[in-house]
């Protein structure tokens, strides 16, 4: 049976007018929180620090890095010799009912030499996971997909600082299809202590390669929900006095995106001021000298806005945030806001179904050939029996 | 595997007629029109053989974005041109089919299955089926299907495959045949034997 669709409908129309209604609500809320920020930008810096500090661990926004809040930057021209690279990746998660306990990660990625004519370099590297201490936490107990998601991230950035290496000496961007930070390690960390802290000094590893190699890193965030730079406008409107657990969690604007935010304030190409990203993630990345801050850019003429992280090395650096700025822009417009290098390494490491299908035929046939009875588990088999609508076979 | 033995792609939709199939391989390695090649039917008891007469290129939705922008980049056409994988859609006319017995010149009893592998015949096989020339009625009246080129196509194939002494023979042979099929159509005659002329 497929979703049953015309139940679903009756569904839909309640569902577009609340939708709709939501909407309103939210366009009525976006003067209050523009007029926010304004505020927070013509506060003193340090009264704003101050309040920051007043706020203490319990404030989960954005913090100023240095730049004037409201300021929009344009980018700089395109270096010649830039080279823009691009990893993805994708996954088969650990599967209890498959014919045997495994996962696989394939990385995808590309490094295109802006100006050459010449097509990108491309790589795909797959890796089947299937060792014991592989597929076991610490405890001993079976891994689940956050920890499979955190050695994917981590092999990503290693794929992007493989492509530093290979292009030290020349301005070289690499760009991820997400942030810096690993949020895995945020869902996981308190069972998986050591775990965790394995996977984020290999991925703290591959950005030290990077910025030993000269080059910059940049993740990419489409549709950003995030809402840190109004959590920032609705702190700097709170008098000193009130900054408290429970006015921090009032905060009128946190339906609201920052994205809404800067679609007001930019114009195609021009980039926001940096931001520091105040998750407790970012101290183990600040202890290492990565500390992540973002910025909002439009990438194109359909005012698409972008969230970007970059370690606090490209953003405290000018030219090095003028290369990622342009780069982005650059790689978009083809695209339709979004870059071409992040499309391409998608489907470059993309897992399909069939893929799927075919890497277990493939495990299958060799365990019988090593004398094993691998065989998918009885409710997996089921499964696939009523998955298929068509037969193939006459 | 050689190159010889991989498949050149796979059955996506089939009729005893002929079948389409899809293939993503780099553009030297693409089938040619006029190309003898044999897909499994029947559970494996039975190969169709076809003759490639229509190759065209799939798009997909990031050939046609880019194809409508303005602003793309020298490498990213090449990017599309050299490194990704075309999906490439032939179709093939069935022209008879392989089993115990041999080779038979006739439709085949099933059409291959779906997703069966393609995979071009080799010369050898090449040379045994077409020494009969029974698959040439086959083609003639095909509707829709560049009949004469296909058939002038299949000729100049089955005569590559042999020793050079025996190509001359073969295609005089094969001549004779055609007039035998066409030959109250002169202008038509006249011009499948200039395409087949050693």
């Amino acid at each position: 049976m497929s979703l049953n669709l015309p139940q679903l409908i009756a569904q839909l129309e309640p569902m577009g007018t609340a939708l709709a209604e939501q909407q309103a609500a939210l366009r009525r809320l976006l003067p209050a929180a523009r007029k926010a920020l304004e505020h927070a930008a013509n506060l003193p810096p340090e009264a704003l620090e101050s309040q920051i500090q007043r706020a203490g661990d319990r404030y989960r926004g954005a913090r100023p890095a240095g730049e004037a809040l409201l300021e929009a930057f344009a980018a700089p021209p395109l270096e010649p010799g830039l080279v823009v690279a691009g990893a993805d990746g994708s996954q088969v998660y650990p599967d209890r009912h498959a014919a045997a306990f495994y996962f696989v990660i394939q990385v995808g990625g590309l490094a295109m030499e802006i100006g050459s004519g010449l097509a990108p370099q491309i790589h795909t590297r797959p890796q089947i996971f299937y060792l014991p201490e592989d597929l076991h936490d610490q405890d001993g107990h079976p891994i689940g997909n956050a920890m499979v998601n955190g050695r994917r991230d981590a092999e990503e950035m290693r794929a992007l600082a493989d492509w530093a290496e290979v292009y030290a000496g020349r301005p070289f961007v690499a760009l991820l299809d997400n942030g810096l930070l690993l949020w895995f390690a945020l869902q996981v960390r308190e069972q998986n202590q050591k775990d965790v802290d394995r996977i984020l000094q290999a991925y703290l590893g591959h950005l030290d390669r990077l910025k030993a190699g000269g080059g910059c890193v940049a993740g990419f965030i489409d549709r950003p929900r995030s809402a840190d730079v109004l959590a920032l406008a609705h702190l700097a409107t709170l008098p000193p006095e009130q900054v408290n657990d429970q006015a921090l969690r009032s905060n009128p604007y946190r339906a609201l995106t920052d994205r809404a935010l800067f679609s007001e304030r930019l114009e195609p190409g021009q980039r926001s001021a940096c931001f520091i990203d105040s998750s407790p993630l970012n101290r183990d990345f600040h202890a290492k000298g990565h500390e992540v801050r973002f910025f909002y850019v439009m990438t194109d003429a359909r005012r698409t806005i972008a969230r970007v992280e970059v370690p606090a090395w490209v953003a405290g650096d000018p030219l090095r945030l003028g290369r990622v700025h342009a780069a982005i822009l650059d790689q978009c417009p083809s695209t339709g806001g979004f870059p071409y290098v992040l499309v391409r390494a998608h489907e470059l490491a993309v897992v399909t179904q069939q893929d799927r299908d075919q890497l277990e035929g493939m495990i299958q046939r060799r365990l019988l050939e090593s004398n094993l009875a691998g065989q998918a588990s009885q409710k997996s088999t089921t499964k696939r029996w009523t998955r298929s609508r068509r037969r193939h076979r006459l | 595997m050689t190159a010889d033995d991989r498949p050149i792609g796979r059955v996506t939709r089939c009729s005893t007629r002929g079948f389409v199939g899809a293939v993503r391989l780099p553009e030297p390695e693409w089938p040619v029109f006029g190309t003898f090649c044999r897909a499994e039917a029947q559970q494996g008891r039975s190969q169709v053989i076809g003759l490639i007469y229509d190759l065209s290129i799939e798009d997909d939705e990031l050939a046609r974005q880019l194809a409508a922008s303005e602003a793309i980049r020298p490498e990213q056409l090449a990017d599309s041109q050299v490194n990704r994988q075309v999906p490439v859609e032939y179709r093939a006319l069935a022209v008879g089919y392989l089993n115990g017995g041999g080779f038979t010149q006739a439709l085949p009893p099933q059409p291959p299955l779906t997703l069966a592998p393609v995979h071009r015949l080799s010369d050898e096989q090449v040379r045994t089926f077409t020494e009969r020339l029974e698959f040439l009625p086959l083609m003639l009246n095909v509707p829709e299907i560049p009949v004469d080129d296909l058939m002038a196509a299949a000729l100049r194939s089955a005569a590559a495959v042999r020793p050079v002494g025996e190509r001359r023979g073969y295609l005089v042979r094969a001549a004779a045949e055609v007039a035998r099929i066409v030959g109250r159509d002169l202008t038509r005659l006249e011009s499948l034997l200039r395409a087949v002329r050693p």
